[in-house]
Formats: C-alpha cells, structure tokens, sequence
C-alpha cells in the first residue's frame, strides 16, 4: 500500500473530519482488541475470580494453571502438535503443487478459461456439500482420523488459494530469463524450478503463510474427519462447550496458545495482505 | 563384468534414455504441471459429489440398516421439513446483512484510514489481526464476551447507559441474530476495510486534484470520482465475501449452538446436525445438494463477472 | 412384475456391491490403499506418525497414580473392601471373577478405550478406577472424553467408519434402543452367564434392573442413579416469618410443594420476598447441557400428557403440553436472574451460594451440599457450600422425578478386546466398587444398588447422608425414566429446541406444534408400526408414566 497521503477532496482537513475520523479509527480499535484481551485476561484469572459482577479487569493473582490444565489435562498439547505437523506438511503439499499448477496456467494457459474457472470455484465450494462422501471415502481408505487424511483434505481446500496467488505472481514475471535458460539447454523443468521460482519465492513464501493460517484455523473438516488422534486445536474448542461450562481459563489458554502463532504470522505477511485475501486478483 | 551387462549401464546410453524421457517431459510439461493438483481435486470434489449422488437416492441412516433405494424420498424429506427453509433463508438474510454492515464499516475505516497518519502502521497491524483467527475462537471469545451474567458487555452497557442491562445474548431472538451479527462483523470487516484501503490508495491523485480546481465538494467527489473508481474492488470484495459469508458454520457452532430453539440454524449448520449429530446421513446429502445447486447458480454468476474484469 | 422383482435384486446386488467396497472387503480398495500410501510416503514423514503415534498417546498409568484414601476414613474403608473383594474374593463375586478372568490379558498389551462425559465425569476414571483397574489387570486404560451429544453421534461415526476405536461406552439407556438397531452396541448375555454373579444383578433398585434390557437381551450393565430429587432450604421453609405471611396470602400452609403450580407459587413467593438475596428456584434450561428434555417430560407427564395417540401421533401440543409450558415459564420467572442460561454445574454454583430456595436436580447436589465433595482438589473449582447443614430432601412435587439420563456402560460393537471391555464393565459396576465410586467426593457417579442405598459407609460421609440415600431410593419408586425408544435422542432434541424456543420469547403453542411436528416426522422416518410395536414396548417398562412407577406395580423398596 502506497505511503502517499490522498486528500479526499476537501479543502484542506476541518477539525471536525479529523475528529470523525479518529473516531471511528479509535472504535474499531477497541473493538478489536476489546474480546481478544478479554479472552487472555481470563486465560490467567484464577477460577474465583469467573463468577463475579463486576467483571475482574484483571486478576490480583494472575495464575498459568489453566495453560498447564489445558495442555496436559485437555490433550491440548496432542492438539498443538498435530495442528503443527498437519499445517506444515499441508503447506509444503500445496505450495508445490499450486506452484506447480500456476506456473503452468501462467506461462501456457493451460485448459483456458475452463480449468482456471474451475480451480477458483474450488474456493467457494461449500465444505458441507462434499464432507459426507469425504467421510464415508475416507473410511474405506483408511483415512479416517489420521493425519495423512487431514493433510490431504487440507491440501485440496487451499489449493485455488496457493494455486491463484502464485499466477498472479507469475504473470507479472518477465519470461525472459527463463526464455534464456531454455537456450542454455535446460529442460523446462529446470527453468521452472532453477530460474522461476527462485525469482518468485518471496510469492511462494507469501502464499505458504496464507496456506497455514488457513489450515491452522480450520474447524469443519478437522471436526467431522477427525477423533482420537489425529484432532487439531479448533476441535478441542468443542469439549467446553457441554455440561461443565466452567472451564472458562482452559478454554481461553487453548484459544491463545492458537492465536499467538497465527497473528504473528499475519504480520509477517502483512504486505501481500491484500493480495493473499483476493487470491492475487488485486496487488494492494 | 561382461560387456553386455555393462552397455545398458554406460553413459552414452543412459543419457540418451534421460533425454528422451526429458524430451517427453518437455513436450507435456504444462499437462504434467497441472496433473498433481488436478488429480487431487478430482479425488475431493468431483469423486465425492459423484459418490453423494448415489447417497442422494439411497437409505444412509444408521438406524435403518441396508442402503435400498428410495428413489426422491431423500429430497422431498428436506423440501418438507420447514427447519430446512427457515435455515436457508436465515442464511440468505444473515449473508447479505453480514456483507453489508462489513462493506459499510470497512469503507468507513478505509476512507478514515486513507490518510497518513503518525502510528498508522501499528493501527493498521492491529486492525487486521481478526483475520488471522479461527472463526471458533471468534465465536467462543464472543460467547464468553457476551455472557450473561458474568460477561463483560452486559456489565459495560449498563455503566453506559445507566441502567442494569441483562440481555440474554444467545438466549433470546433477537438478541441471539445480533450477537451473530457482531461477530462475524467484528472478524471480516477488516478484510472489506484492507481491500477498499488498497482500492482507494490506488486512485490516482490528479483525479482529485482536478475536482478540487473544478470547487467540487467533498460529498460530490466522493460519488463521482471515488466510487467509480472503486468499483471494480468492490465487486470483488463483496463477491468474495458474500460466497464466504453464505457458508457460516463456525460462528453459530461455538456462539448459539443454533438456539434459540432453532432461530440461528444456518444452511451449513442444519446439515452439519442433520447428518453428523442425528446421522441421518442420506438426508444430509440431498440437502447438501440441493444448497449447491442453488449455491453454484450465485457462483457462476458472480465468479465469471470477476474472471472476465480479471482477464481484463 | 418380474422386472420389479429384477430391479430390487440389481438394486439390492449393487448396494451390497458398494457396500462392501466400502467396507474395504475387495481388492480395489487394497490398491488404492496401496497407492495412496505410496505417494504419501514418499512425501510425508508425519504419515509414519499416525500408527506409531497413536499408540504412545494412550494414557501412561502406574500403579502409584491410585490414590486410596486413609482407612480411618469411611471412603478408605470402602475402598479397602473394594480392592479386597476384586483381589481375595469372596470368589463367587463380580469383582473377584472379573480381574481373575482379566489375568488373562495381562501382559498382552491390552489398552481399553473408553467414552466419558467430559469435564467433571471424566475425573472418576481418571482419577480411580482406571488406575485401579491397571494396578489390578495390568490392562491399559485410554479415557476419551466427549461432551454429552458426542456420546451418542461419536460411536456411530467411529462405527460407521469402522474404526474400533472404542471398548466401552457411557451412553443413556434411552438411546440403548437406536444403537442396539443401528449395530452399534453388542449384547452382552453370553458373558453375563459367564463371568457375571447373578445375585449382584439383583442388587439394583428396581427402577434399574431391567433398564438395559431391550428385544429380550441384554445390552449393558447400568451405573449411573440420575434419579432427579428436590433439594431444598430447610432454614427458609422453617422462618416463622415467612410461614405467616404466606398463610396470610395464600390461606394456606407454607410448606413443600405438593404439585408443580405449587412449587412455582411457593418459588415466586419466596423470591418476591426475599430477593435479591435469595431466590425461589433456579433451573438448567440451556440447550444441550444434557437438555430440557428431561424437566419438560418429567412434568409432561405429572400433568397427565401422553407422547403418542393410538396412531403414534405426537400429543405434545395438547393440554398437558401447554400446561406443562406455562408452569416452567412461571419456573422461570420466580427464579434467578440468568436462569435461562444456567447450565447445571452454574445452577449448582448458585445454590451452594446460599441464592437459591429450591431446586430439582441430579445427585450429586446432596454431595456437594454437605460440603462433601468439595475436599478434593480435583472439584476445587466448585464454590464451597455456604449452606451445608441447611439442606432438606424430598421427593419431587407429585412425586414422578424424572431418571433423568442415567449412564449405561455398553460394549461398543467394533471392539478388538471385547471380553476384556466387559470384564472391565463387570468390575467396575460391582457392589464393593460401584459403592466406593458413587461415594468419591469428585464423582458424578450416583447410588443406583440396594446396597450402596444402606451402606455404613457412605451414610457416615456427613450427617444427613442417610435420609440422603433414603430419600434418591424413595424418588426412584415413583420416578420416571427417559422415553426409552428408537429415535429418543432426535425426540430429544425436539423437546430441547423447542423449550429454547419458548425460552427465546416463541409462543408456547406454535413451539409444541413444531416439535409435534418433528416427533411425526421422526416417527415416520423410522416406520411408524416399527415405532409402534417400540413404544408398545416401553409402555411396559417400569417407571414409562406416572401409573406404571415401581410404586405402582407394587415393587416398591425402602431403606430404614
């Protein structure tokens, strides 16, 4: 995004247009970070401290007990370890192969119109349409609650993510050097992998973190698909939610041991922000 | 060593295998690029819709055993069971209010936004952190926000208005359809906000100087410089979100639970409880065909307008 | 009408086709298997993880993790007993033959999953009888816990997936009916002739002995009493104060409540009285924690409400259904603010504040009253009860407490170790340690055995336990138990939204109406002459209505 200041018209800025704006600026900000304080806040909060009117802003005796509680006692640390090997193994699935995919549609225009189409509307597709027959296949191939099947799942649903992205990325790439390196003799493999990418990575890198957070945070396919191994971190939300309402810090660790990494990495891409949420359509 | 075992290993021969496989790499390269992903997608979307086919016109309920065939009966359970109805307009209703309220505030904040200020990076860094959050943890925050009665925000709405406030935010209609509301609103109106900002940002600058030279006011700029402008961002933005937006599950999942009774069932929510809590699986499936039938007409529209501004 | 007959056959050859592909029983599935497991081995080094993985997750126990209490104590002493009676006999004993028959699978590497209600629930086996169970067997222990849908939708999919992932279930005896059709649970005769002593079946209360039976076998061993009871606050039913001004109101004594419009009469006096300080009642109407279903039947059926005509049409919306709406919105509205979103363990933590006046609810309210359970430091979170010596018990208005839900242990139909699954649920449900288990202080487990209702044990936990158990034995004369059906948990479901509904501002007559509606539609969905002969069937179960209770048919038991 362009540091360039943009008048919107007016003749210079009345105190008054300032004032809104900063108001509306300053809501959103509270607004934002209003739950998401409330939720770390009651994550250290000492179980007395739940059931009161007024609201404890903060803890006289903050505690970890619940981190602890919630890792070892609520398998939450089977959870983060699985969500981890599931995310980064279906990052690593679905970069190459969009990649891959990408590269082939950017430079050949390969299957037109049609095949682009159809990989985009892969985004859209509701996962409820598809989740049965994934469920009952995934039985019959022994996939069902294990981490393979999940990886896989996972590497479809980001596929039009990785695979957009990417050809946007290589769209913009001049052919020239790869052009170069055909001459050289180079198989188009090697000019795809030796040249292309390379001059792309940080695009590659970009869409890997889209990928991530997107598999981090999925819920319904990690819900239906999964049990007693293979569960991630969104699923054990579900075990709070039943008879014993009480278990308010446990719940709110869980919740923050998952939103620590997934914000940190957001920042880290927050240039290609834009272009990650519109699947390259728009550059930010 | 003979000399025979020996020539099929030789070098000379061997390259020459290589370069004919890489030869023939060559000539596919582009077919064999897109295959991995290809196959993939074949095996978790078109092998699956073509499997529910089958379901679709089957008995799939575990507490009926066999699958004999029952022809529509599948389809005409959910074409009567007003549950499924209420659940699909709620979810038409829901979206499109969703949508609008995120289009408004986002282009609020990005025209506010817009302009260079001292600390903008760390606001915009902390306007954008809801979208890097599970959609359960945002409605598990919000449930617990909203609690009655020892969450906060019936507490701090009492101290502002004065009065004690005790709305029973996922336990009474309508209070339940705006808790909702704010939740999805409070996650995905950053992404509204984040594309309109890069769409306003782009806008060059000699449009508005002309219409300052021109003494056009600033209401007037804004409807004919600024949304022309911005239009074909829009369009994107609101494309995308809308097909998102249709799919709530997570939200209602971790806030309502679908209550009260059953006044926050979504599309993706009935068919979830239909087929995974109740299993009546073959249920579920007509009905989830039935949403992507009605789903795929929306995207068909909407996405071919996009592909072809992309092409563009 | 050969083509018709053709048709079915290609129709029932192609299922069966399809079907047992998808079992995985043909070799298109080993090749696909194969190749998928190529590539993903080549490219995956978490694949490896899941096999291997998954064995190290089962819970690691050692025998110092067995907690027994001093033996000073009234629990030390039931848990000496209990581990005597599984290790020295008396040797016709359940316990005894079921760890000497477990023997046999020591060493073996034997690891028994287990479904448990999450939270709370889950710490019994946790804490006790899984480690017992190990030191005793040397059989492995995993506890899956899952919220209380879960125990119902999770063995089916795992079922359906043909997972065996699971040994023994928790489930409801009302949904013994849908899993025993739908394949999911296997009866368990063969090794109650074998194993069991026939003398501890006889131990139950007659409310429960013959709760697990269904289609003339025998689908689990029955351990959880939810018989539900009236707890109330002696300190505020004996204030002189009050007994007048009620008198003078009402022109009548104050006192318990006799039917349900008196327990909302007397509920709303009390709060208007005595609020905010104390509140007439307090109730767990949020939805699925287990549910409305049980307060709305129990009281469905007090005023007279039938669930189905001669033609299985649902008589929800009828008279008794308005009335018994009316009465819980009445409920709701002399009780404390916030009501409607109490779940029960919030419903308990309001109590034990000394807010409440009166409330109907599981047992474990007794335990926690006294002050009993919040000893340990596993129910810490628990508020200590302002109100330990100030608690009465009694039975339900009318009498006709609901059992509502009740844990069933069955034996899950994919099982890889089923003789040891049920020599598990043997042990664990008999006398000596069903005893211990309903008297730990975190348990939610309830006295559900003639002998638990006269031990000397428990009765010594605190000074009202006896009229305590006197009083769960005498709720289950007259109580009344779930509707014990095929399709029960979708019935419930209905009656649980629909209660939500009227909670959510819905007017009482449409909400019955719609979950009328939907009972028709389960019903017809299930076949109504199968849910016919079904519904026949719970008609003769002890405890289906109000004039069919233990009491009723004359086989009523009391504890002095």
């Amino acid at each position: 995004m362009p540091s360039r200041a943009m008048s919107l018209g007016a003749r210079g800025t009345s105190l008054r247009l300032n004032a809104g704006r900063f108001l509306i600026i300053g809501f959103f900000v509270v607004f934002v970070l209003a739950p998401l304080y409330w939720v770390v806040v009651t994550s250290i909060k000492p179980s007395s401290d739940y059931l009161t009117v007024p609201p404890v802003w903060f803890p006289a005796h903050p505690t970890i007990v619940h981190y602890t509680a919630a890792l070892f006692s609520y398998r939450g640390f089977q959870g983060l370890i699985n969500s981890i090997i599931i995310a980064s193994a279906a990052t690593v699935l679905s970069s190459i192969m969009g990649t891959m995919m990408a590269y082939s549609l950017a430079r050949f225009n390969t299957g037109g119109q049609h095949l682009a189409f159809w990989v985009l509307s892969q985004r859209f597709l509701p996962p409820v349409a598809i989740i049965l027959p994934i469920f009952l296949l995934f039985r019959s191939w022994g996939l069902y609650d294990t981490r393979a099947g999940l990886i896989f799942a996972y590497t479809f649903m980001t596929l039009p993510l990785s695979v957009w992205m990417m050809y946007a990325y290589f769209r913009q790439l001049p052919k020239s050097l790869e052009d170069a390196a055909l001459v050289d003799g180079l198989s188009r493999w090697q000019a795809f992998w030796m040249v292309a990418v390379p001059l792309a990575a940080p695009g590659v890198a970009a869409a890997a973190v889209f990928v991530f957070i997107a598999v981090w945070t999925e819920f319904f396919f990690a819900l239906i698909l999964t049990s007693r191994y293979a569960f991630t971190l969104p699923t054990i939300f579900r075990a709070f939610l039943g008879f014993q309402g009480m278990q308010y810090g446990e719940a709110c660790a869980l919740a923050t041991t998952s939103l620590a990494p997934s914000i940190v990495l957001g920042m880290l891409v927050q240039r290609h922000l834009v272009r990650g949420l519109t699947l390259g359509a728009l550059r930010g | 060593m003979t000399h025979s075992a020996a020539a099929n290993l030789s070098p000379v021969s061997v390259g020459k295998r290589t370069a004919a496989v890489s030869a023939w790499a060559d000539r596919h390269f582009k077919w064999l690029m897109v295959a991995p992903a290809a196959l993939l997608i074949l095996i978790f979307s078109i092998y699956p819709l073509l499997f529910s086919l089958w379901v679709d016109f089957v008995n799939y309920d575990f507490q009926i055993p066999g699958h004999a065939f029952v022809g529509l009966q599948n389809f005409v359970q959910v074409v009567n069971d007003p549950l499924a109805w209420s659940s699909l307009v709620l979810t038409a209703i829901l979206s499109v209010t969703v949508v609008a309220i995120e289009f408004v505030l986002g282009l609020a904040l990005a025209l506010a936004m817009v302009k260079m200020f001292r600390g903008r990076g760390v606001v915009l860094s902390i306007l954008i952190i809801p979208l890097f959050i599970s959609p359960v943890i945002v409605g598990q925050s919000w449930a617990l926000f909203l609690q009655r009665p020892f969450g906060p925000a019936d507490y701090l709405l009492g101290q502002l208005l004065g009065r004690p406030v005790t709305i029973s935010w996922v336990g009474e209609v309508p209070w339940a359809y705006i808790a909702i509301v704010v939740a999805d609103v409070w996650q995905w109106t950053p992404f509204m906000f984040v594309i309109l900002l890069a769409g306003l940002s782009a806008i060059p600058s000699h449009l508005y100087e002309a219409a300052e030279l021109d003494g056009v006011r600033a209401a007037q700029t804004f409807r004919y410089v600024t949304l022309p402008q911005l239009a074909p961002i829009i369009l994107l933005a609101i494309t995308f979100r809308l097909l998102d937006a249709v799919k709530l599950f997570d939200v209602i999942f971790m806030l309502t639970g679908g209550g009260p009774g059953t006044a926050t069932y979504t599309m993706s929510f009935y068919l979830y409880q239909i087929g995974f809590q109740q299993f009546h699986l073959s249920i579920a499936t007509a009905g989830s065909w039935l949403f992507l039938i009605l789903l795929s007409v929306v995207i068909m529209a909407l996405v071919r307008r996009l592909m072809r501004a992309e092409a563009a | 009408m050969t083509n018709e007959r053709e048709w079915r056959d290609l129709n029932a050859g192609l299922s069966e086709e399809v079907d047992a592909w998808l079992r995985g029983d043909t070799s298109r599935r080993t090749f696909l298997k194969k190749f998928m497991l190529m590539g993903g081995a080549a490219m995956l080094p978490g694949l490896g993880f899941t096999a291997a993985g998954s064995q190290a997750w089962a819970q690691a126990v050692d025998i110092s993790k067995v907690e027994l209490a001093d033996k000073a104590t009234p629990l030390g002493q039931a848990q000496a007993a209990a581990v005597k009676a599984s290790t020295e006999g008396p040797a016709e004993g359940s316990a005894y033959r079921a760890v000497k028959a477990a023997q046999a699978y020591k060493d073996k590497n034997v690891t028994l999953n287990l479904t448990y209600e999450a939270g709370l629930q889950a710490l019994e086996p946790k804490n006790f009888s899984g480690p017992l169970w190990q030191a005793l067997t040397g059989v492995n222990f995993n506890v899956v816990e899952l919220p209380h849908p879960d125990q119902y939708s999770k063995p089916i999919a795992e079922h359906i997936a043909n997972s065996g992932a699971y040994d023994v279930l928790d489930i409801e005896p009302a949904w013994i009916p849908a899993l025993a059709n739908g394949g999911v649970i296997v009866p368990i005769d063969d090794y109650v002739s074998k194993f069991m002593n026939k003398a501890d079946l006889d131990d139950y209360h007659p409310l429960y002995k013959s709760i697990t039976l269904y289609k003339g076998k025998r689908w689990g061993v029955f351990d959880d009493g939810d018989q539900f009871a009236l707890y109330y606050r002696k300190d505020i039913f004996d204030d002189e104060k009050l007994k007048s001004a009620y008198q003078a109101k009402f022109g009548k004594p104050f006192g318990l409540p006799k039917t349900w419009d008196d327990y909302s009469q007397i509920a709303q006096f009390i709060t208007d009285q005595l609020a905010p300080n104390v509140y007439g009642a307090a109730h767990f109407r949020k939805f699925g924690s287990p549910g409305n279903q049980f307060s709305f039947l129990q009281e469905f059926r007090a005023n007279g409400g039938k669930f189905f005509d001669g033609d299985m049409k649902a008589l929800l919306a009828g008279e008794a259904g308005v009335t018994t709406l009316n009465q819980m919105i009445a409920q709701n509205k002399a009780s404390l603010p916030g009501n409607n979103d109490l779940d029960a363990v919030a419903q308990w933590a309001a109590w034990l504040q000394g807010k409440v006046a009166m409330i109907f609810s599981w047992p474990p309210t007794g335990r926690i009253s006294s002050n009993y359970a919040q000893r340990d430091k596993a129910i810490n979170f628990i508020p200590q009860s302002s109100i330990a010596d100030k608690v009465g018990y009694a039975v339900l208005p009318g009498g006709n407490g609901e059992m509502a839900s009740g844990y069933v242990k069955a034996l899950a139909a994919g099982s890889n170790n089923e003789e040891a699954a049920y020599l598990f649920m043997q042990w664990v449900t008999a006398p000596p340690l069903s005893l211990v288990r309903t008297m730990l202080p975190y348990t939610l487990r309830d006295p559900y055995r003639m002998s638990t209702y006269k031990s000397e044990e428990y009765r010594a936990l605190w000074p009202a336990a006896k009229d305590y158990l006197s009083n769960l034995c005498e709720c289950a004369n007259s109580g009344v138990v779930d509707m014990i059906m095929p399709g029960w948990q979708d019935y419930a479901l209905s009656i649980d939204r629909m209660c939500t509904a009227v909670w959510g501002g819905e007017n009482p007559k449409s909400a019955l109406q719609k979950a009328a509606a939907e009972w028709d539609a389960t019903t017809q969905r299930l076949g109504g002459a199968a849910q016919k002969a079904a519904y026949q069937e719970f008609l003769q179960i002890p405890g289906s209505y109000a004039d069919h209770t233990i009491e009723k048919l004359g086989q009523a038991v009391h504890v002095a």
